[in-house]
């Protein structure tokens, strides 16, 4: 995983908008436009409220005067009022139409980049290497891919359409009042610049505050999420008390915080709502005076009473909306650290589509860090068809062979042929396409049994998965429960114990028919019985799959062709069991312990015959 | 919160799930759910009754600006420069100053009243889920309870504390309005009225659909932080098989359904803005016209126009929120009924109203030593399961017919094959689940007639998946008994072999063990919980493959303590181990629900029946264990 912060800029957002930009841009120009119409309309009004106190058409405005002439024949007041009346609704109308059109366009930009960028996401997830999930915590992951993927969105959809119609609105209405009064105009703007202040400097301040709230909410959503996990423990020493006061401390501290926040928002909303009313009061009493003087119309008094107390409010979230969208910086630079990752190479496709399985590993040296090895030097050749135990100590390097010949993982130097190819010039796809895997603790998705067994062949038929359930001595559990194949793995009441899931994921592999099937200790939460079961309808497949089987048991190797014994990542036997058995070594000293304890069971039972005789004989 | 929701993939079904029972539950509104809700505001009576006062003050002060800028107009209009600009500038100071304290005290009040009412309801949720049984659990997982002590609550709250102050607001501000105008001019008033029903009209019709696509857009979203989720904890899976392009395919899908509803709620929202504005400048206009033609005719000052022209277009300011919570509280009725079921639920085990009755009484007067509050012995000496059996509501019996006693200083190990019903067994000993037929007695009196607490705070459990709290590892063992001291722990942990490793660990005893005791092994946990039994000092001990992760050479240290931990209670062991088994003082091999062997370990091996084969199964595994961890040295 790339270490390297990812600093997002404002050339970042903008490159990111690609493809919408035109879309973009109209939105702005509708915005500037239906601003234009909004504040049209009260100035259409003020100039009707004009002719109609003076009663005559000294303050008409110009087009809607000779529309009236031409309408009435005259200069006819109650005539001028309609046509305003009509033009105002009218313009109303249009800036409707603008606000709708600036409405699509902004969602439609919005929402198309949010899903390219959350389609993208998810791709390059999938093309990551698997080493870069090592590093990676779970929950950052999601989070980037949902919560700064949303803080972005919100973005581009509301804040930039926001903070663009803002600082339009203020463009249009200050020319329009300074055509008229500059002097009452200077004043109807006055307090804006320290609203703007005042709310951006309100709004850095108390983030910390919020922050804390937020953090008492997750810490309270913490101790709900222990006290469920656990509830069978609290309940096993009666604890319930205890809980209740412990759950009762946060939930009273997050009950605080959120008041303690409330308040401040309180003070803030009640502050700033007195200033924007000040600042509407400023201009009637100025206007009125202004008025008095002779300086200003009544219409012109309505016009500016009406435009400030429309674009004051917008102004005064404009702080708010401006101290968020520095996140949405933040949440960009933390999604491009996913999409800027390295993603894995791609190679050509080999020709064969179905590889016999024969797989010869040369020399092959690997591990996670680059100062321990996990394989060194390993060479084995296995013929196509033939089945291979692997056996050996944990950490010594089984599990480490799989991911290597699935590519997973790159390994330092020699090299893994697969059909005399090198693995590393086939396409991976094709390579994992040769594989059936199965691991110790299986990955299951939350969809239904069906559907998981289909992961492998899509399109198998249902008695070729119900045939695959059977090998894999999964049948009889999934007919037992209520939805058979159609019950959804982890779905309330259908929780499947890891033995179900390793034979589901058996079943999984087998239904994919794969020329190389590898079982990584996959039968190890299942009983003996069951594994013999397993192992026998393995058996009938025999040829048929390269095998790997790697396990913990005795059992489940002593049949294969051949046994590779690992230790410390080294192969150190090979060979069939007889022969391993009778050779000094690892093996050996597995049978010997299993021989001794069979004797142990020999001594036991013929003891305790010998002592329930006894008993016997005294009873 | 909403990445809570994002952790657990399960939750993504409910939530979907839920989303589509909304529309459904968003039929008509139901009364009762909402007084029952409103019940826990009503806790906060004072905060209400002056929100409701605060709330018609501001309304009305709100309504009285126009009058204001009227009266300055009229003023001008009669004494030119000589008008009382002073006296209106104090004036309009002075109802400045009582709006803006008004709007913060709204604000001050409604959040305190969101802050205490949702405190309230998840306290009383949390608990009776602290009383429920684990039958209620099996069935809900814990992302769904979640949800609804959070986001369902939180949502709650919102509505009660604010949609109480929008209404009470809206409702005096559209009254106070509607009252100034027809005072100052009925006629001119009727006519700005007129698009009244209309806005009403579009605005119901508007609001519902706009919340029902947000709803949309919001259980879309959950499912998509689902497909992430899955798509990162199963990247290996994927890629050995292959699924990268049929996952895209099928996330695709997800995004195109998270695109089209996002673009639909915004553009309701782009629609139904813009029509509420024209109407209101309908309004406007025509009391422009109307006023203006009576104006013309001498019949209506200026000052009253403006005021008129300016009233009618705060008018409709709050039709829109009124709407909103309307609507939202429609939609909000199936949060509302999940919240109150949490509530509600009772508890499959309970104590008895008999009791019940007895606790209650109990608690006045002192009881004689060696009798429990419930007024029964305190001591158990003997535990008999008579004729036990336990199915699940419609399903076949898990259990049938156990006959089962243990006495004091005795181990009874139960062995069997997986899902042959040994958990259950042992879960009903402990009566976290009733035995649906048969019964279960503490010394010759059914456990039913006795107190739960009592019991479950005598009881000593290592459950299967040992689960410790996130914490130090003392709060974890301290969880056994609260009041034990560092040199009881450490004894305990000892007893548990758990000693060694922890005083091994940077900080001991004091490490954190992170959520879910994610830094610990799984052998390690069994320990730490194995510690937090032995400190409990139980009557009763049972232990569910406690030791089953734990290596061969701690094992051996166990059973070392085990004799002396057994000392003195009755012992409940599931175990694989044989060390474990063989000293039982009997043996029961459970098998599709039933006892089909039981006797010591010589008496079994002799029969070579069930468990000589399980036995000889288990040697098997251990001498694999043993080779193993001889490899590791």
């Amino acid at each position: 995983m790339q270490r390297r912060k990812h600093h997002a800029s404002f050339g970042g957002l903008w490159s990111l908008t690609g493809g919408q930009r035109l879309r973009y841009s109209c939105a702005v120009a509708a915005t500037a436009l239906s601003n234009a119409c909004m504040l049209g309309a009260p100035v259409i009004a003020g100039h009707a409220l004009d002719v109609v106190t003076e009663g005559d058409f000294a303050h008409a405005l110009w087009p809607l005067a000779r529309l009236t002439s031409w309408l009435a024949g005259g200069e006819h007041v109650v005539a001028y009022l309609v046509v305003s009346a009509v033009a105002a609704v009218l313009l109303v109308g249009v800036d409707g139409l603008l606000m709708y059109l600036r409405g699509r366009w902004a969602a439609v930009a919005s929402e198309a980049l949010a899903r390219r960028v959350r389609d993208a996401l998810f791709l390059r997830l999938h093309n990551l290497p698997a080493a870069f999930f090592d590093d990676a915590d779970t929950g950052d992951l999601v989070q980037r891919c949902s919560s700064d993927v949303e803080t972005v969105r919100l973005f581009l959809s509301s804040q930039v359409v926001q903070i663009g119609r803002s600082l339009l609105l203020v463009a249009v209405m200050a020319p329009l009042l300074f055509m008229r009064d500059a002097r009452l105009a200077a004043l109807g703007m006055c307090l804006m610049p320290f609203l703007l202040a005042g709310a951006i400097l309100f709004f850095s301040r108390v983030r910390r505050r919020f922050q804390i709230a937020d953090e008492a909410e997750g810490a309270l959503t913490a101790v709900l999420q222990e006290n469920l996990a656990g509830i069978r423990v609290v309940r096993a020493f009666a604890r319930q008390e205890h809980e209740i006061e412990r759950f009762g401390v946060r939930n009273r501290a997050f009950r605080d915080n959120l008041y303690r926040v409330n308040r401040l928002e309180a003070v803030y909303w009640g502050l700033s709502d007195f200033f924007c009313m000040s600042q509407i009061g400023i201009v009637l009493i100025a206007g009125g005076m202004f008025l008095a003087a002779g300086s200003i119309t009544v219409g012109g008094l309505f016009v500016f009473v009406s435009l400030v107390s429309q674009v004051i409010w917008p102004v005064r979230r404009l702080g708010e909306v401006l101290t968020d969208a520095g996140k949405a910086l933040v949440a960009l630079g933390r999604v491009n650290h996913i999409l800027e990752a390295q993603e894995e190479s791609r190679e050509p496709t080999p020709s064969i589509e179905r590889a016999s399985g024969h797989i010869v590993f040369e020399e092959v040296r690997a591990g996670y860090k680059a100062d321990r090895a996990a394989v060194v030097d390993f060479s084995v050749r296995i013929p196509a068809g033939q089945t291979v135990g692997i056996v050996g100590p944990p950490g010594c390097g089984k599990s480490t062979l799989v991911r290597l010949l699935l590519r997973l993982y790159p390994i330092h130097s020699g090299r893994i042929l697969v059909d005399g190819m090198d693995a590393r010039d086939v396409d991976r796809r094709w390579l994992r396409d040769q594989v059936g895997v199965v691991m110790q603790d299986p990955f299951l998705y939350s969809r239904t049994i069906a559907e998981n067994l289909r992961v492998g062949r899509p399109d198998a038929a249902d008695d070729e998965i119900a045939a695959a359930a059977r090998e894999a001595a999964i049948a009889d559990a999934i007919d037992g429960f209520p939805a058979g194949y159609q019950t959804r793995v982890g779905e309330r009441g259908a929780t499947l114990s890891g033995g179900q899931r390793q034979r589901l994921a058996l079943a999984r592999a087998l239904l994919k028919d794969p020329p190389i099937l590898v079982l990584d200790d996959s039968l190890s939460a299942v009983d003996t019985g069951t594994e013999r079961r397993i192992l026998e309808a393995l058996a009938h497949r025999r040829g048929r799959h390269t095998t790997l089987v790697i396990a913990h048991r005795l059992s489940s190797v002593r049949d294969a062709d051949r046994i590779l014994v690992l230790e410390r990542g080294r192969l150190v036997q090979d060979g069939v069991h007889e022969d391993l058995a009778a050779a000094p070594g690892p093996y050996r000293r597995l049978c010997e312990i299993q021989g001794l304890l069979d004797d142990a069971i020999r001594r036991d039972v013929a003891g305790a015959a010998s002592t329930g005789q006894t008993g016997a004989r005294n009873g | 919160m909403a990445e809570m929701d994002a952790f657990d993939p399960q939750l993504a079904d409910v939530n979907a799930g839920d989303g589509f029972n909304e529309d459904a539950a968003s039929a008509g509104l139901q009364p009762r759910l909402w007084r029952r809700l409103f019940g826990y505001v009503f806790v906060y009576k004072r905060d209400l009754v002056l929100l409701g006062l605060v709330a018609v003050a501001t309304a009305l002060v709100e309504a009285a600006f126009p009058l204001i800028a009227k009266g300055v107009v009229d003023d001008v209009e009669a004494s030119g420069a000589n008008a009382a600009f002073a006296l209106w500038g104090l004036l309009y100071l002075a109802c400045n100053l009582v709006m803006a304290g008004a709007v913060g005290a709204l604000i001050w009040l409604s959040g305190k009243i969101e802050a205490f009412a949702s405190h309230d309801i998840r306290a009383e949720a949390f608990a009776n889920l602290q009383r429920l049984s684990f039958s209620y659990y099996d069935r809900r997982p814990t992302g769904w309870l979640m949800a609804r002590l959070t986001a369902d609550c939180n949502r709650l709250t919102d509505i009660l504390a604010w949609a109480f102050l929008d209404v009470v607001w809206g409702l005096t501000m559209m009254l106070g309005i509607a009252g100034a105008m027809l005072v100052m001019n009925w006629r001119l008033a009727l006519v700005a009225f007129v698009v009244v029903p209309v806005v009403g009209w579009v605005s119901a019709k508007f609001r519902k659909r706009i919340l029902a696509s947000a709803r949309q857009v919001r259980s879309t979203n959950s499912l998509i932080t689902g497909a992430y989720n899955e798509s990162i904890m199963g990247v290996l899976t994927t890629k050995a098989f292959v699924r990268e392009k049929a996952d895209a395919r099928d996330f695709g899908k997800l995004t195109k359904t998270m695109y089209r509803a996002s673009v639909r709620n915004l553009l309701l929202a782009a629609i139904y803005v813009p029509i509420v504005l024209l109407l209101a400048a309908l309004a406007t206009n025509l009391t422009l016209v109307a006023g203006g033609t009576m104006l013309h005719a001498g019949a209506l000052g200026i000052g009253t126009l403006i005021a008129f022209m300016m009233l009618a277009r705060h008018f409709f300011d709050p039709v829109e929120s009124i709407g909103h919570w309307f609507a939202e509280m429609q939609m909000a009725q199936a949060a509302a009924e999940r919240v109150l079921s949490l509530i509600d639920a009772t508890p499959e085990v309970r104590d008895s109203e008999q009791v019940a009755q007895v606790l209650a009484a109990g608690q006045t007067h002192s009881r004689p030593p060696g009798v429990a509050a419930d007024g029964g012995p305190k001591r158990i000496t003997r535990i008999e399961l008579r004729g036990v059996g336990f199915a699940y509501e419609g399903a076949k019996p898990v259990l049938s017919n156990i006959d089962l006693g243990a006495e004091m200083n005795e181990t009874i190990a139960i062995v069997g094959p997986t899902g042959g019903g040994k958990s259950t067994l042992v879960n009903i000993i402990c009566r976290f689940y009733e035995p649906t037929t048969g019964q279960v007695l503490l010394d010759g009196r059914d456990y039913r007639e006795r107190s739960l607490h009592w019991l479950q705070s005598n009881l000593g459990v290592v459950l299967q998946n040992a689960h410790v709290f996130s914490g130090t590892i003392r709060d974890n063992i301290r969880y056994g008994r609260l009041t034990a001291s560092e040199e009881e722990i450490e004894w305990s942990a000892k007893l548990a072999g758990a000693h060694d490793f922890i005083i091994d660990m940077e900080r001991g005893y004091d490490t954190e063990v992170g959520e879910g005791g994610g830094r610990l092994s799984a052998g390690q946990k069994q320990l730490v919980s194995f510690a937090r039994a032995i400190l409990a000092e139980p009557q009763i001990l049972v232990m569910d493959e406690a030791t089953s992760s734990v290596d061969t050479e701690t094992e051996l240290k166990i059973q070392q303590g085990l004799k002396f931990v057994l000392q003195g209670r009755i012992s409940f062991v599931i175990a694989h181990r044989l060390s474990t088994i063989r000293g039982a003082t009997r043996i029961v091999v459970v098998d599709g629900g039933r006892i089909v062997e039981s006797g010591d370990h010589a008496t079994l091996l002799t029969k070579d029946g069930h468990y000589a084969a399980l036995y000889r199964q288990q040697s098997l595994d251990e001498a694999t264990r043993r080779w193993e961890a001889k490899g590791e040295e």
